[in-house]
């Protein structure tokens, strides 16, 4: 460990894992540390179920819960967009190699108290009992225009400046009623609260559009996820981390990070120290320089059903848009299973969770709970969510958010991608991924 | 007989059995890694880093057989070196080849760690155990041989035997081969290969037989590709 390092990188969470894989890539010497014995921090997928029930004090006598190392158990709950941020660095980085994934069934909405399947052809928008027949033909017009609107060709804007004017104004205009708006602002455009309604409208069509394209890639829903869990994800890029060079310590306290005139100079474990140019790490790694912005409720449901109304799926997810249960910010509900690997056969792992608003966080979720039936066992964690207090330009630490309760990786890449460029002063280089043996045949 | 074929198209109908090389750090996996690699290779030149070796795909033709088998083998990246490979580096792994150095028995010792690890990432996979730097053994026996009389420490010598090996076997029960290598002068590298490939043909073949009649054909995983990869892909398939 006594060596200089360009970057150390503390936490082997995702956002840390897909940094660490990036430096290297870019040829920086990097050091890459965790506290604990295992990789991926809080987007860990925890294995065996004991692992889990032990924290709250419960069991699993007599296999109740089947066996437990076919267990997989995500803490937080997200899926990849098809056609999403994250997957672009998959398949650029050369990571999706590793992994092996399934497009989720089905995706659903929340519509006065009960649910109801987001249309994911014109067959099933026609059947669809989400809207009139009046406001379908409404709301084709309005997909129509998302979808052809182009910046660069004013003739495509049909009057509508998407940059100034509002998605307010943009619902208008195509006389879309309130029912709709709310399933295209918090289903399609997966908006977490009604903020967006008052801004430029570009943003939200943007996210319209990325909802259609991940949707016409592989057809049943816009969503994917892995095989065996979301925390092969970190381990992928900390593998391409490994691959270009990069060094692993797990099992490591950090003990201090040692500064000289303001700028970070190392990491003290024990009695060594690395020296560093830079540290990149989570919020967990550098209390005194993050602040606390919210909390975030995640109850994780081991159900031996699936979800009631879903037509048996395997795999889905259901947005509870805000206004619907009078709150602020919307509740998700998502659902993966052993055909996943990551429960028992016949085993259902539900998850639902949103931005807290009030001082009974459970009391917030029951609208989703009550959408699971039966529940075998409920774990709830309430998380805080924190955000760096300096941007790392000046003392070269670098700290990651804490992930929010948004049901997929976008987020999560900007903040990864912001935070490179922050560190290295340029945008990641995708062609700095040499070609490997493999690729040579 | 039975020349490894190389194989060119891309997509093909065999699918690849991932192989997984694991032991101690220094063992030789990566001498190994590029055994298997090189012999694919008209030139086997400047290839002195281990950055960027991370799989590496073979095919070999089973004899007496119109199979082929494509073993597809990792490296750890040298993970281990510090701390631990990844649970994902086991999964989907047909096979795991335990490697040690001969001629330290610390790294023969700690085989059985890492067999607690294929149990639980990978528990259907295929076990095979290899002996390497059988070339030091080789030497140190000529010297010990040649200085029998003079007072050496034997600690030092200390060696690994076949005899340890077979037992090792016998004890744990799933080994379903062992071989003895050295990368240094190749001996017993590519046998190893063509054997272990041959072992695990019947497992695999079976298992893929039952994916390409099932009916769930599309509730299989899939990897992703970008679109002009697929693109490519439906070209190469058009038949």
């Amino acid at each position: 460990m006594d060596e200089e390092y360009d970057a150390i990188v503390l936490g082997t969470g995702l956002k840390e894992c897909i940094l660490s894989g990036m430096l290297s890539v870019s040829g920086k010497k990097v050091l890459h540390i965790d506290r604990n014995k295992y990789y991926g921090g809080e987007s860990a997928s925890i294995t065996p179920l004991e692992d889990l029930l032990s924290k709250y004090n419960l069991n699993n006598e007599g296999d109740q819960y089947g066996r437990g190392r076919d267990w997989n158990v995500d803490l937080i709950p997200k899926f990849l967009m098809a056609n999403g941020q994250l997957v672009k660095l998959l398949i650029h980085t050369g990571v999706t190699r590793y992994l092996e994934f399934k497009s989720v069934e089905g995706s659903y909405v929340y519509k006065g108290g009960r649910i109801s399947k987001v249309p994911a052809d014109e067959r099933e928008a026609l059947a669809s009992d989400l809207m009139g027949l009046f406001e379908k033909r409404r709301f084709k017009n309005f997909l129509i225009f998302v979808q052809e609107y182009n910046l660069e060709d004013p003739k495509t804007w049909k009057d509508f400046d998407a940059r100034t004017m509002t998605m307010a104004q943009l619902y208008e205009k195509f006389g879309l009623d309130e029912n709709t708006r709310d399933f295209t602002g918090h289903a399609l455009g997966l908006q977490r609260d009604d903020d967006y309604v008052k801004a430029p409208a570009y943003s939200t069509m943007k996210r319209i559009k990325l909802y259609s394209e991940s949707l016409a890639r592989y057809g049943k829903s816009p969503y994917l996820y892995p095989m065996y869990g979301l925390g092969e994800l970190p381990q992928g890029f900390a593998r391409l981390s490994a691959i270009y060079g990069g060094t692993y310590m797990l099992d490591k306290p950090v003990d201090e990070i040692v500064m000289e005139g303001g700028k970070v100079v190392g990491v003290k474990s024990g009695e060594e120290i690395a020296r560093c140019k830079q540290v990149y790490c989570d919020p967990s790694y550098v209390s005194d320089r993050v602040k606390k912005v919210g909390q975030v409720i995640r109850a994780i449901c081991l159900l031996d059903h699936p979800i009631p109304n879903t037509k048996d799926a395997l795999s889905t997810q259901i947005i509870i848009p805000q206004k619907q249960v009078g709150r602020k910010s919307d509740i998700y509900v998502s659902l993966v299973s052993y055909t996943h690997q990551v429960a028992a056969k016949g085993w259902f792992v539900a998850m639902v969770s949103t931005t807290v608003e009030t001082a009974t966080p459970e009391e917030e979720i029951r609208p989703g709970l009550a959408l699971l039936g039966n529940i075998r066992q409920k774990f709830v964690t309430v998380s805080d969510y924190y955000e760096p207090t300096e941007d790392g330009t000046s003392n070269q630490i670098f700290i990651s958010s804490s992930y929010d309760a948004t049901t997929h990786f976008e987020t999560t890449c900007l903040d990864v991608l912001d935070i490179f460029k922050r560190g290295t002063g340029e945008d990641f280089d995708f062609s700095k991924v040499k070609h490997t043996l493999e690729e040579d045949m | 007989m039975n020349e490894p074929v190389v194989s060119s198209v891309k997509p093909s109908r065999v699918p690849e059995q991932k192989v997984i090389l694991l032991g101690d750090f220094g063992v030789g996996k990566t001498s190994l890694f590029r055994r298997f690699t090189n012999d694919t290779f008209t030139t086997s030149t400047d290839r002195k880093s281990t950055l960027g070796l991370d799989f590496y795909t073979r095919s070999f033709q089973i004899p007496q057989q119109s199979d082929v088998v494509k073993i597809q083998l990792w490296d750890t990246g040298g993970m281990e070196r510090v701390a631990s490979v990844t649970s994902s580096y086991y999964k989907f792994a047909e096979a795991a080849v335990l490697v040690f150095d001969l001629h330290n028995p610390d790294t023969f010792h700690s085989l059985a760690q890492h067999m607690i690890e294929v149990a639980s990432y990978a528990e259907n996979c295929k076990v095979f155990l290899c002996g390497n730097k059988v070339d030091l053994v080789e030497s140190v026996n000529e010297e010990e041989h040649a200085s029998r009389n003079s007072s050496i420490n034997s600690r030092e010598y200390e060696t690994v035997s076949i005899r340890d090996m077979e037992q090792f076997c016998e004890q744990t029960s799933v080994i379903t081969n062992m071989y003895v290598t050295s990368c240094k002068t190749n001996q017993g590298v590519s046998e190893m290969f063509e054997d272990i490939s041959r072992q695990i043909r019947n497992a695999s073949r079976a298992r893929y037989e039952l994916a390409k009649h099932s009916v769930l054909q599309d509730e299989l995983p899939f990897q992703l590709t970008d679109d002009e990869e697929l693109e490519s892909q439906s070209q190469t398939c058009a038949c």
